[in-house]
Protein backbone atom coordinates (compact mmCIF):
# COMPACT_ATOMS: atom_id res chain seq x y z
CA UNK A 1 0.00 0.00 0.00
CA UNK A 2 1.60 3.20 -1.14
CA UNK A 3 2.53 5.19 2.26
CA UNK A 4 0.35 8.22 1.07
CA UNK A 5 -2.87 6.99 0.35
CA UNK A 6 -5.49 9.36 -0.57
CA UNK A 7 -9.49 8.75 -0.35
CA UNK A 8 -10.21 11.03 -3.10
CA UNK A 9 -8.37 13.06 -5.63
CA UNK A 10 -9.77 16.09 -7.56
CA UNK A 11 -8.20 17.15 -10.88
CA UNK A 12 -9.12 21.23 -11.31
CA UNK A 13 -9.94 23.67 -8.03
CA UNK A 14 -13.17 25.48 -10.34
CA UNK A 15 -16.18 25.65 -8.64
CA UNK A 16 -16.77 21.91 -9.72
CA UNK A 17 -13.64 20.80 -7.96
CA UNK A 18 -13.65 22.70 -5.12
CA UNK A 19 -17.22 21.95 -4.02
CA UNK A 20 -16.45 17.94 -4.19
CA UNK A 21 -13.81 18.95 -1.80
CA UNK A 22 -15.48 20.42 0.46
CA UNK A 23 -18.46 17.32 0.34
CA UNK A 24 -15.65 14.67 0.64
CA UNK A 25 -13.13 16.59 3.12
CA UNK A 26 -15.90 17.39 5.58
CA UNK A 27 -17.00 13.22 5.57
CA UNK A 28 -13.74 13.14 6.53
CA UNK A 29 -12.28 11.34 3.74
CA UNK A 30 -8.53 12.24 2.99
CA UNK A 31 -8.60 14.82 0.07
CA UNK A 32 -5.76 16.32 -2.20
CA UNK A 33 -6.53 18.78 -5.23
CA UNK A 34 -5.05 19.55 -8.23
CA UNK A 35 -5.15 22.63 -9.97
CA UNK A 36 -4.13 26.48 -10.90
CA UNK A 37 -6.73 28.67 -9.80
CA UNK A 38 -6.59 31.31 -12.81
CA UNK A 39 -7.29 28.59 -15.24
CA UNK A 40 -10.71 28.20 -13.91
CA UNK A 41 -12.99 29.65 -16.49
CA UNK A 42 -14.34 31.13 -13.13
CA UNK A 43 -10.68 33.34 -12.27
CA UNK A 44 -12.05 36.03 -14.54
CA UNK A 45 -15.80 36.01 -14.61
CA UNK A 46 -17.95 38.19 -12.31
CA UNK A 47 -21.06 36.43 -11.06
CA UNK A 48 -25.04 37.78 -11.30
CA UNK A 49 -26.72 34.47 -11.31
CA UNK A 50 -25.69 32.57 -8.73
CA UNK A 51 -27.83 31.76 -5.85
CA UNK A 52 -27.47 33.54 -2.75
CA UNK A 53 -25.07 35.50 -4.29
CA UNK A 54 -27.42 38.80 -4.74
CA UNK A 55 -24.47 41.32 -5.12
CA UNK A 56 -22.14 40.79 -8.55
CA UNK A 57 -18.91 39.01 -7.14
CA UNK A 58 -15.94 38.18 -8.36
CA UNK A 59 -14.70 34.54 -9.57
CA UNK A 60 -11.55 34.77 -8.11
CA UNK A 61 -12.64 35.87 -4.67
CA UNK A 62 -15.27 32.60 -4.81
CA UNK A 63 -12.36 30.56 -6.06
CA UNK A 64 -10.00 31.52 -2.60
CA UNK A 65 -13.46 31.15 -0.41
CA UNK A 66 -13.90 27.43 -1.77
CA UNK A 67 -10.41 26.60 -0.85
CA UNK A 68 -10.41 28.19 2.48
CA UNK A 69 -13.66 26.33 3.50
CA UNK A 70 -12.40 23.29 2.22
CA UNK A 71 -9.03 23.42 3.49
CA UNK A 72 -10.89 24.29 7.06
CA UNK A 73 -11.91 20.58 6.76
CA UNK A 74 -8.41 19.48 5.93
CA UNK A 75 -8.60 19.04 2.00
CA UNK A 76 -4.88 19.51 0.92
CA UNK A 77 -4.26 21.53 -2.10
CA UNK A 78 -1.47 21.48 -5.07
CA UNK A 79 -1.34 24.22 -7.50
CA UNK A 80 0.31 21.91 -10.08
CA UNK A 81 -1.01 19.98 -13.30
CA UNK A 82 -1.76 16.27 -13.73
CA UNK A 83 -0.23 15.14 -16.72
CA UNK A 84 -0.82 11.62 -16.94
CA UNK A 85 -3.06 8.98 -14.99
CA UNK A 86 -3.41 5.19 -14.27
CA UNK A 87 -5.74 3.18 -13.07
CA UNK A 88 -3.90 -0.43 -11.60
CA UNK A 89 -5.38 -2.54 -8.73
CA UNK A 90 -8.32 -0.38 -7.74
CA UNK A 91 -6.10 2.67 -7.28
CA UNK A 92 -5.99 5.73 -9.84
CA UNK A 93 -2.26 7.35 -9.57
CA UNK A 94 -1.80 10.70 -10.48
CA UNK A 95 1.49 12.19 -11.90
CA UNK A 96 1.96 16.05 -11.61
CA UNK A 97 4.03 17.86 -13.94
CA UNK A 98 6.95 18.26 -11.30
CA UNK A 99 7.14 14.71 -11.62
CA UNK A 100 5.87 13.36 -8.04
CA UNK A 101 3.42 10.65 -8.35
CA UNK A 102 -0.06 10.23 -6.02
CA UNK A 103 -2.19 7.41 -5.57
CA UNK A 104 -6.18 7.81 -4.35
CA UNK A 105 -8.78 5.33 -4.16
CA UNK A 106 -11.30 7.60 -6.20
CA UNK A 107 -10.62 10.40 -8.68
CA UNK A 108 -13.21 12.97 -9.45
CA UNK A 109 -12.68 15.04 -12.53
CA UNK A 110 -13.56 18.63 -13.29
CA UNK A 111 -10.93 19.98 -15.02
CA UNK A 112 -13.49 22.14 -16.86
CA UNK A 113 -12.84 23.25 -20.30
CA UNK A 114 -10.74 24.98 -22.48
CA UNK A 115 -9.86 25.89 -25.86
CA UNK A 116 -7.49 23.71 -28.10
CA UNK A 117 -7.50 25.01 -31.25
CA UNK A 118 -4.86 28.39 -32.55
CA UNK A 119 -7.56 29.62 -34.78
CA UNK A 120 -5.25 30.69 -37.12
CA UNK A 121 -4.48 30.65 -40.68
CA UNK A 122 -3.83 27.01 -42.00
CA UNK A 123 -4.36 25.47 -38.99
CA UNK A 124 -7.95 23.53 -39.99
CA UNK A 125 -6.81 23.55 -43.49
CA UNK A 126 -3.20 20.89 -42.55
CA UNK A 127 -4.48 18.84 -39.41
CA UNK A 128 -3.91 15.30 -40.28
CA UNK A 129 -0.84 17.32 -42.46
CA UNK A 130 1.98 18.37 -39.52
CA UNK A 131 -0.56 20.06 -37.71
CA UNK A 132 -1.61 17.67 -34.28
CA UNK A 133 -3.12 18.48 -30.94
CA UNK A 134 -1.81 15.28 -29.19
CA UNK A 135 2.00 15.03 -28.81
CA UNK A 136 1.63 11.64 -27.20
CA UNK A 137 -0.79 10.16 -29.80
CA UNK A 138 1.34 11.48 -32.60
CA UNK A 139 5.05 11.96 -31.46
CA UNK A 140 5.78 8.50 -33.79
CA UNK A 141 5.15 9.90 -37.01
CA UNK A 142 7.82 12.67 -36.66
CA UNK A 143 10.78 10.68 -36.35
CA UNK A 144 13.90 12.41 -37.32
CA UNK A 145 11.68 15.60 -38.02
CA UNK A 146 11.61 18.96 -37.43
CA UNK A 147 8.90 20.06 -35.44
CA UNK A 148 7.30 22.94 -32.88
CA UNK A 149 4.93 23.05 -30.16
CA UNK A 150 3.29 25.69 -29.33
CA UNK A 151 1.67 26.65 -25.79
CA UNK A 152 2.72 28.63 -22.62
CA UNK A 153 1.55 25.38 -19.99
CA UNK A 154 2.53 22.04 -18.91
CA UNK A 155 1.10 20.29 -22.01
CA UNK A 156 3.36 22.22 -24.39
CA UNK A 157 6.04 21.58 -22.38
CA UNK A 158 5.99 18.09 -21.37
CA UNK A 159 5.13 17.84 -24.74
CA UNK A 160 8.03 19.51 -26.14
CA UNK A 161 10.45 17.26 -23.83
CA UNK A 162 8.72 14.23 -24.82
CA UNK A 163 8.75 14.92 -28.62
CA UNK A 164 12.61 15.23 -28.03
CA UNK A 165 12.75 11.68 -27.81
CA UNK A 166 11.36 11.55 -31.32
CA UNK A 167 11.96 14.27 -33.48
CA UNK A 168 15.22 15.78 -34.62
CA UNK A 169 14.68 19.39 -33.44
CA UNK A 170 12.31 20.53 -31.26
CA UNK A 171 11.08 24.47 -30.90
CA UNK A 172 8.59 25.60 -28.03
CA UNK A 173 6.47 28.87 -28.90
CA UNK A 174 5.49 30.66 -26.07
CA UNK A 175 4.09 33.99 -25.29
CA UNK A 176 5.42 33.07 -21.49
CA UNK A 177 5.43 30.16 -19.95
CA UNK A 178 3.32 29.19 -16.50
CA UNK A 179 4.59 26.25 -15.30
CA UNK A 180 6.42 24.94 -11.58
CA UNK A 181 10.17 25.60 -11.16
CA UNK A 182 11.21 21.84 -11.43
CA UNK A 183 9.54 21.37 -15.03
CA UNK A 184 11.22 25.01 -15.68
CA UNK A 185 14.41 23.70 -14.87
CA UNK A 186 13.90 20.10 -16.52
CA UNK A 187 12.87 21.93 -20.01
CA UNK A 188 16.34 24.24 -19.45
CA UNK A 189 18.18 21.52 -19.08
CA UNK A 190 16.63 19.70 -22.08
CA UNK A 191 17.40 20.29 -26.08
CA UNK A 192 14.34 22.14 -26.46
CA UNK A 193 14.40 25.25 -28.18
CA UNK A 194 12.70 27.69 -26.36
CA UNK A 195 11.01 30.60 -28.17
CA UNK A 196 9.25 33.14 -25.99
CA UNK A 197 7.34 36.32 -26.28
CA UNK A 198 5.55 35.35 -29.40
CA UNK A 199 3.06 33.49 -30.60
CA UNK A 200 1.92 31.52 -34.13
CA UNK A 201 0.38 34.21 -36.63
CA UNK A 202 0.00 31.26 -39.76
CA UNK A 203 0.93 27.85 -40.65
CA UNK A 204 1.94 27.57 -43.90
CA UNK A 205 2.00 24.82 -46.42
CA UNK A 206 0.91 23.35 -49.60
CA UNK A 207 0.07 19.70 -49.03
CA UNK A 208 1.93 19.47 -45.87
CA UNK A 209 2.78 21.46 -43.28
CA UNK A 210 6.22 23.44 -44.11
CA UNK A 211 6.52 26.85 -42.26
CA UNK A 212 4.93 28.41 -38.79
CA UNK A 213 5.17 32.16 -39.29
CA UNK A 214 5.41 33.78 -35.63
CA UNK A 215 3.87 37.38 -34.89
CA UNK A 216 8.05 38.43 -34.07
CA UNK A 217 8.43 38.09 -38.16
CA UNK A 218 10.37 35.20 -37.83
CA UNK A 219 9.80 32.28 -39.60
CA UNK A 220 10.47 28.72 -38.52
CA UNK A 221 10.78 25.63 -41.01
CA UNK A 222 9.42 22.46 -39.55
CA UNK A 223 7.42 19.71 -40.59
CA UNK A 224 4.99 19.54 -37.97
CA UNK A 225 3.09 21.56 -35.62
CA UNK A 226 2.02 20.49 -32.38
CA UNK A 227 -1.06 22.98 -30.51
CA UNK A 228 -1.36 22.06 -26.69
CA UNK A 229 -2.66 25.02 -25.18
CA UNK A 230 -3.20 25.05 -21.28
CA UNK A 231 -3.40 21.51 -19.52
CA UNK A 232 -4.06 18.29 -20.58
CA UNK A 233 -8.07 17.90 -20.67
CA UNK A 234 -10.34 15.01 -20.86
CA UNK A 235 -9.71 13.48 -23.85
CA UNK A 236 -6.01 12.82 -22.53
CA UNK A 237 -6.61 11.77 -19.10
CA UNK A 238 -9.93 10.38 -18.78
CA UNK A 239 -9.44 8.03 -22.00
CA UNK A 240 -6.91 6.59 -20.85
CA UNK A 241 -8.70 5.48 -18.10
CA UNK A 242 -11.13 4.12 -20.28
CA UNK A 243 -14.16 6.43 -19.72
CA UNK A 244 -16.61 6.85 -21.95
CA UNK A 245 -17.48 10.01 -23.82
CA UNK A 246 -20.97 11.39 -25.51
CA UNK A 247 -20.86 10.02 -28.38
CA UNK A 248 -22.62 13.33 -30.09
CA UNK A 249 -19.23 15.51 -29.58
CA UNK A 250 -17.04 13.34 -28.19
CA UNK A 251 -16.10 16.23 -25.53
CA UNK A 252 -17.72 15.41 -22.48
CA UNK A 253 -17.58 12.77 -20.26
CA UNK A 254 -20.99 10.50 -19.54
CA UNK A 255 -21.77 9.93 -15.74
CA UNK A 256 -25.34 8.94 -14.10
CA UNK A 257 -26.59 11.05 -11.81
CA UNK A 258 -24.40 9.85 -9.08
CA UNK A 259 -21.58 11.38 -11.24
CA UNK A 260 -20.17 7.93 -11.57
CA UNK A 261 -18.47 7.37 -15.39
CA UNK A 262 -18.26 3.91 -16.45
CA UNK A 263 -15.29 3.24 -14.63
CA UNK A 264 -15.82 2.05 -10.65
CA UNK A 265 -14.55 4.75 -8.57
CA UNK A 266 -13.93 7.28 -11.74
CA UNK A 267 -16.20 10.28 -11.19
CA UNK A 268 -17.08 13.63 -12.80
CA UNK A 269 -18.67 16.88 -12.41
CA UNK A 270 -19.01 19.99 -14.13
CA UNK A 271 -18.40 21.60 -17.54
CA UNK A 272 -16.50 18.44 -18.16
CA UNK A 273 -19.67 16.55 -18.05
CA UNK A 274 -21.86 18.74 -20.82
CA UNK A 275 -23.36 21.91 -21.17
CA UNK A 276 -24.86 24.49 -19.36
CA UNK A 277 -21.53 25.52 -18.39
CA UNK A 278 -22.90 27.43 -14.86
CA UNK A 279 -21.61 27.40 -11.70
CA UNK A 280 -24.81 25.87 -9.91
CA UNK A 281 -24.62 22.67 -12.23
CA UNK A 282 -21.01 22.33 -11.18
CA UNK A 283 -20.97 22.53 -7.85
CA UNK A 284 -24.42 20.56 -7.71
CA UNK A 285 -22.60 17.67 -9.63
CA UNK A 286 -19.56 18.78 -7.64
CA UNK A 287 -21.40 18.21 -3.98
CA UNK A 288 -22.73 14.80 -5.33
CA UNK A 289 -19.56 13.49 -6.76
CA UNK A 290 -17.74 14.56 -3.12
CA UNK A 291 -20.37 12.47 -1.62
CA UNK A 292 -20.16 9.67 -3.39
CA UNK A 293 -16.75 9.25 -4.02
CA UNK A 294 -16.44 9.31 -0.37
CA UNK A 295 -18.73 6.41 0.16
CA UNK A 296 -17.01 4.56 -2.37
CA UNK A 297 -13.85 4.91 -0.69
CA UNK A 298 -14.68 4.00 2.38
CA UNK A 299 -16.08 0.84 1.27
CA UNK A 300 -12.67 0.26 -0.98
CA UNK A 301 -10.80 0.70 1.96
CA UNK A 302 -13.19 -2.03 4.40
CA UNK A 303 -12.43 -5.07 2.06
CA UNK B 1 -24.01 -6.91 -38.96
CA UNK B 2 -23.18 -6.82 -35.22
CA UNK B 3 -19.87 -8.96 -35.75
CA UNK B 4 -18.30 -6.07 -34.35
CA UNK B 5 -15.28 -4.31 -35.76
CA UNK B 6 -12.71 -5.93 -37.87
CA UNK B 7 -8.92 -5.68 -36.72
CA UNK B 8 -6.28 -5.48 -39.63
CA UNK B 9 -2.84 -5.19 -40.00
CA UNK B 10 -0.50 -4.59 -42.75
CA UNK B 11 -0.74 -7.99 -44.30
CA UNK B 12 -4.20 -8.29 -44.09
CA UNK B 13 -5.19 -4.86 -45.20
CA UNK B 14 -5.55 -5.76 -49.01
CA UNK B 15 -7.52 -8.99 -48.84
CA UNK B 16 -10.00 -7.42 -45.72
CA UNK B 17 -9.81 -3.54 -46.56
CA UNK B 18 -8.59 -2.80 -50.23
CA UNK B 19 -9.94 -5.88 -52.16
CA UNK B 20 -13.40 -6.03 -50.20
CA UNK B 21 -16.67 -6.38 -51.92
CA UNK B 22 -17.85 -3.41 -49.82
CA UNK B 23 -16.91 0.20 -48.91
CA UNK B 24 -14.64 0.00 -45.72
CA UNK B 25 -13.73 2.63 -42.88
CA UNK B 26 -10.82 2.32 -41.43
CA UNK B 27 -9.85 3.53 -38.10
CA UNK B 28 -5.80 4.06 -37.70
CA UNK B 29 -5.33 4.17 -33.75
CA UNK B 30 -2.77 3.15 -31.12
CA UNK B 31 -3.03 2.05 -27.82
CA UNK B 32 -1.36 5.22 -26.45
CA UNK B 33 -4.48 7.42 -28.10
CA UNK B 34 -6.82 8.86 -25.92
CA UNK B 35 -8.77 10.34 -28.33
CA UNK B 36 -8.36 6.86 -30.19
CA UNK B 37 -10.06 5.27 -27.28
CA UNK B 38 -13.07 7.82 -27.08
CA UNK B 39 -14.01 6.87 -30.45
CA UNK B 40 -13.89 3.25 -30.18
CA UNK B 41 -17.52 3.17 -28.70
CA UNK B 42 -18.57 5.42 -32.09
CA UNK B 43 -17.41 2.83 -34.54
CA UNK B 44 -19.22 0.10 -32.84
CA UNK B 45 -22.40 1.86 -32.96
CA UNK B 46 -22.08 2.43 -36.50
CA UNK B 47 -21.03 -1.26 -36.98
CA UNK B 48 -23.89 -2.00 -35.36
CA UNK B 49 -25.96 0.15 -37.36
CA UNK B 50 -24.79 -0.02 -41.26
CA UNK B 51 -22.60 -3.39 -40.77
CA UNK B 52 -24.43 -4.51 -43.27
CA UNK B 53 -23.22 -2.70 -46.13
CA UNK B 54 -19.71 -1.24 -45.23
CA UNK B 55 -16.82 -2.86 -43.62
CA UNK B 56 -15.90 -1.46 -40.23
CA UNK B 57 -12.46 -1.95 -39.18
CA UNK B 58 -9.36 -0.64 -37.69
CA UNK B 59 -5.78 -1.03 -37.89
CA UNK B 60 -3.19 -0.23 -34.70
CA UNK B 61 -0.45 1.84 -36.67
CA UNK B 62 1.78 0.43 -33.51
CA UNK B 63 2.27 -2.64 -35.39
CA UNK B 64 1.06 -1.74 -39.01
CA UNK B 65 3.86 0.63 -40.28
CA UNK B 66 3.18 -0.01 -44.00
CA UNK B 67 -0.29 1.22 -44.08
CA UNK B 68 0.00 4.45 -41.82
CA UNK B 69 3.02 5.70 -43.99
CA UNK B 70 0.90 4.48 -47.32
CA UNK B 71 -1.91 6.99 -46.71
CA UNK B 72 0.45 9.76 -45.20
CA UNK B 73 -0.74 9.54 -41.96
CA UNK B 74 0.54 12.14 -39.16
CA UNK B 75 -2.08 12.17 -36.75
CA UNK B 76 -4.66 9.13 -34.73
CA UNK B 77 -7.01 8.74 -35.05
CA UNK B 78 -7.43 9.00 -38.76
CA UNK B 79 -10.37 7.41 -39.95
CA UNK B 80 -10.58 6.51 -43.96
CA UNK B 81 -13.38 5.48 -46.34
CA UNK B 82 -12.40 3.47 -48.70
CA UNK B 83 -14.20 2.25 -51.98
CA UNK B 84 -13.12 -0.51 -54.77
CA UNK B 85 -9.36 -0.07 -53.02
CA UNK B 86 -9.24 3.13 -53.44
CA UNK B 87 -9.19 6.23 -50.67
CA UNK B 88 -12.76 7.74 -50.85
CA UNK B 89 -12.43 10.51 -48.58
CA UNK B 90 -10.63 11.00 -44.51
CA UNK B 91 -11.11 12.77 -41.28
CA UNK B 92 -8.59 13.57 -38.43
CA UNK B 93 -9.76 13.37 -35.14
CA UNK B 94 -12.14 12.35 -32.46
CA UNK B 95 -14.78 14.14 -34.17
CA UNK B 96 -18.60 14.09 -33.28
CA UNK B 97 -20.62 11.04 -34.35
CA UNK B 98 -22.77 12.83 -36.57
CA UNK B 99 -19.64 13.58 -39.17
CA UNK B 100 -18.22 10.40 -38.33
CA UNK B 101 -21.95 9.53 -39.81
CA UNK B 102 -21.89 11.44 -42.96
CA UNK B 103 -18.18 9.69 -43.86
CA UNK B 104 -20.03 6.42 -43.72
CA UNK B 105 -23.47 7.88 -45.41
CA UNK B 106 -21.20 8.84 -48.73
CA UNK B 107 -20.48 5.10 -49.02
CA UNK B 108 -24.09 4.09 -48.89
C1 LIG C 1 -16.19 35.01 -18.95
C2 LIG C 1 -17.04 33.97 -18.26
C3 LIG C 1 -18.16 34.35 -17.55
C4 LIG C 1 -18.95 33.41 -16.89
N1 LIG C 1 -20.04 33.83 -16.21
C5 LIG C 1 -20.80 32.91 -15.53
C6 LIG C 1 -21.93 33.35 -14.74
O1 LIG C 1 -22.27 34.52 -14.68
N2 LIG C 1 -22.64 32.41 -14.08
C7 LIG C 1 -22.31 31.08 -14.11
O2 LIG C 1 -22.95 30.27 -13.46
N3 LIG C 1 -21.23 30.65 -14.84
C8 LIG C 1 -20.47 31.53 -15.55
N4 LIG C 1 -19.40 31.09 -16.30
C9 LIG C 1 -19.12 29.63 -16.38
C10 LIG C 1 -18.41 29.11 -15.12
O3 LIG C 1 -17.24 29.85 -14.91
C11 LIG C 1 -18.13 27.62 -15.30
O4 LIG C 1 -19.31 26.94 -15.54
C12 LIG C 1 -17.46 27.02 -14.07
O5 LIG C 1 -16.26 27.69 -13.75
C13 LIG C 1 -17.20 25.53 -14.28
O6 LIG C 1 -16.54 24.99 -13.18
P1 LIG C 1 -15.61 23.73 -13.30
O7 LIG C 1 -15.15 23.45 -11.91
O8 LIG C 1 -16.31 22.65 -14.04
O9 LIG C 1 -14.39 24.15 -14.25
P2 LIG C 1 -13.39 25.39 -14.14
O10 LIG C 1 -13.90 26.42 -13.23
O11 LIG C 1 -13.06 25.81 -15.51
O12 LIG C 1 -12.10 24.77 -13.45
C14 LIG C 1 -11.28 23.85 -14.09
C15 LIG C 1 -10.10 23.56 -13.21
O13 LIG C 1 -9.42 22.42 -13.71
C16 LIG C 1 -8.04 22.64 -13.65
N5 LIG C 1 -7.39 21.75 -14.62
C17 LIG C 1 -7.64 21.59 -15.94
N6 LIG C 1 -6.83 20.67 -16.47
C18 LIG C 1 -6.04 20.24 -15.44
C19 LIG C 1 -4.99 19.29 -15.36
N7 LIG C 1 -4.57 18.58 -16.41
N8 LIG C 1 -4.40 19.11 -14.16
C20 LIG C 1 -4.81 19.81 -13.06
N9 LIG C 1 -5.80 20.71 -13.10
C21 LIG C 1 -6.41 20.92 -14.29
C22 LIG C 1 -7.85 24.11 -13.90
O14 LIG C 1 -6.61 24.53 -13.39
C23 LIG C 1 -9.06 24.67 -13.13
O15 LIG C 1 -8.70 24.84 -11.79
C24 LIG C 1 -18.60 32.03 -16.95
C25 LIG C 1 -17.46 31.65 -17.67
C26 LIG C 1 -16.68 32.59 -18.33
C27 LIG C 1 -15.47 32.13 -19.08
Amino acid sequence: MPKDLYDVAIIGCGPGGLQAAIHSASKKAKVIVFGKPRNSSLYKAHIANFCCSEKLISGKEMLEAGRKQAESFDAVFLEEDIIETKNENKLFSLFTESGETFTSRTLILSMGVARKKLRVKGENRLVGRGVSYCVDCDANFYRGLDVAVVGNESAATTGAITLLSYARTVYLICRKLMITDTLYKQLRNSQVKVIQDTWVKEIIGTNDVEEVLLKNGETLKVNGIFVELGAKGALELAANLGAMFDAETISFIETNRKQETNIPGLYAAGDITGQPWQIAKAVGEGCVAGIEATEYAKKLAKS
Amino acid sequence: MGQGVLDVDDNSFESEILKADKPALVDFWAPWCGPCKAIAPVMKELEEAYGDSIVFARCNVDNSPNAPTQYSIRAIPTLILFQDGKVVDQIVGAVPKSQLEGLVKKAL
